[in-house]
């Protein structure tokens, strides 16, 4: 029973995001903030993954940095921008409409289209034009059974 | 007609997929544009090393071109470059050390200043001295500025001290005869 029940819970458990400085906040909305931006900064170094969830040492400077900005007042925005400024549009992960990210959009829609009209055009036409044929036919399902 | 669209419509689409695909598999993954090249370099206010008393400021990159090299002695690839850097000041070039420490944590600071001074001057009396003098930057902020990502990462001042270039990695005789050596006489010319 004990088994199930660990094996129960560690089914719902929930990867934790660890870090071991402890910032801390007199606004909960700006705190809210921080986890938000700490969540979608992307760290420059190591690839992949937020700075909220690395222990690079460049994860913890921007972590610190954001904290400091949000201290000062920024906003969303000023944060995100103070860091783009720097580490370009890498470090967001929510990247800006350019011509060259535009077919991130369109390629899906465009192959859903395309997919579309093949599909509108391929569609079986299974007429048997043949009267005599099809009686034909019947009857040697007919026989069979 | 329909049978043969019917064939060359996947073949493209596989071809052209294959290609972005291939491509992918010899492109660097780390490489990607630096945001502060063609920038002034941002306003520092950062003391030295070895005699805190002095500090520097952008000015000090006016009129001469510099290498500007950020490192630590923690940074193992810090270590095989610097010999080649060496050379490089043998050769007569200018080249500035950005020094900053992974230990020195700016809200719980553990190691004293002495320390480090201790370190590094171990290090490069090892390995060569590369530098005309290094730059303390003492919270990390300054390579935050300049998009540091990690050691050893060199910049290219020009004479008006703007970056030219900022290279990520070591220096070593290949990056030097095709990257950085070429943009360094360009800038002594201009």
């Amino acid at each position: 029973m004990q088994r199930v029940i660990v094996m129960a819970l560690l089914l719902f458990s929930l990867c934790a995001v660890a870090s071991e400085e402890i910032y801390e906040f007199d606004d909960p909305a700006r705190e809210a903030l921080f986890k938000e931006l700490t969540l979608e900064l992307r760290c420059p170094q190591c690839q992949n993954q937020n700075i909220a969830d690395s222990n690079a040492m460049i994860a913890r400077d921007l972590r610190r940095k954001v904290y400091q900005l949000l201290q000062q007042g920024k906003s969303r925005e000023e944060v995100i921008d103070y860091m783009k400024a720097r580490y370009g549009d890498f470090v967001s992960y929510e990247p800006p409409v350019t011509p060259a990210t535009i077919w991130l959009w369109v390629l899906p829609v465009g192959f859903v289209i395309l997919a579309g009209w093949v599909i509108a055009r391929s569609r079986p036409t299974a007429r048997v034009d043949d009267e005599d044929k099809l009686a034909k036919a019947n009857a040697m399902l007919e026989n069979d059974e | 007609m329909k049978k043969w669209s019917l064939f060359a419509l996947p073949l493209v689409l596989f071809v052209s997929l294959a290609v972005f695909l291939y491509q992918g598999l010899f492109s660097d993954p780390r490489s990607r544009p630096s945001s502060v090249v063609d920038t002034p370099l941002p306003p520092m206010d950062l003391p030295d090393l070895m005699f805190p008393e002095q500090r520097y400021s952008v000015t000090d990159f006016e009129g001469k071109v510099t290498l500007l090299n950020v490192w630590g002695v923690w940074c193992v690839t810090c270590a095989i470059e610097l010999p080649y850097l060496t050379e490089l000041r043998q050769q007569g070039v200018n080249i500035v050390g950005l020094y900053y420490d992974q230990d020195v944590d700016p809200d719980f600071g553990q190691k004293t200043l002495a320390e480090i001074q201790q370190e590094v001057r171990l290090k490069l009396n090892q390995l060569g001295n590369p530098y005309q003098y290094n730059i303390f930057d003492t919270y990390r902020d300054y390579s935050l500025d300049l998009g540091v990502t990690g050691a050893p990462e060199t910049f290219v001042i020009d004479k008006t001290g703007h970056i030219r270039m900022h290279h990520i990695g070591d220096v070593n005789p290949r990056v030097w005869e095709h990257k950085i050596g070429p943009m360094y006489q360009r800038l002594l010319q201009e």
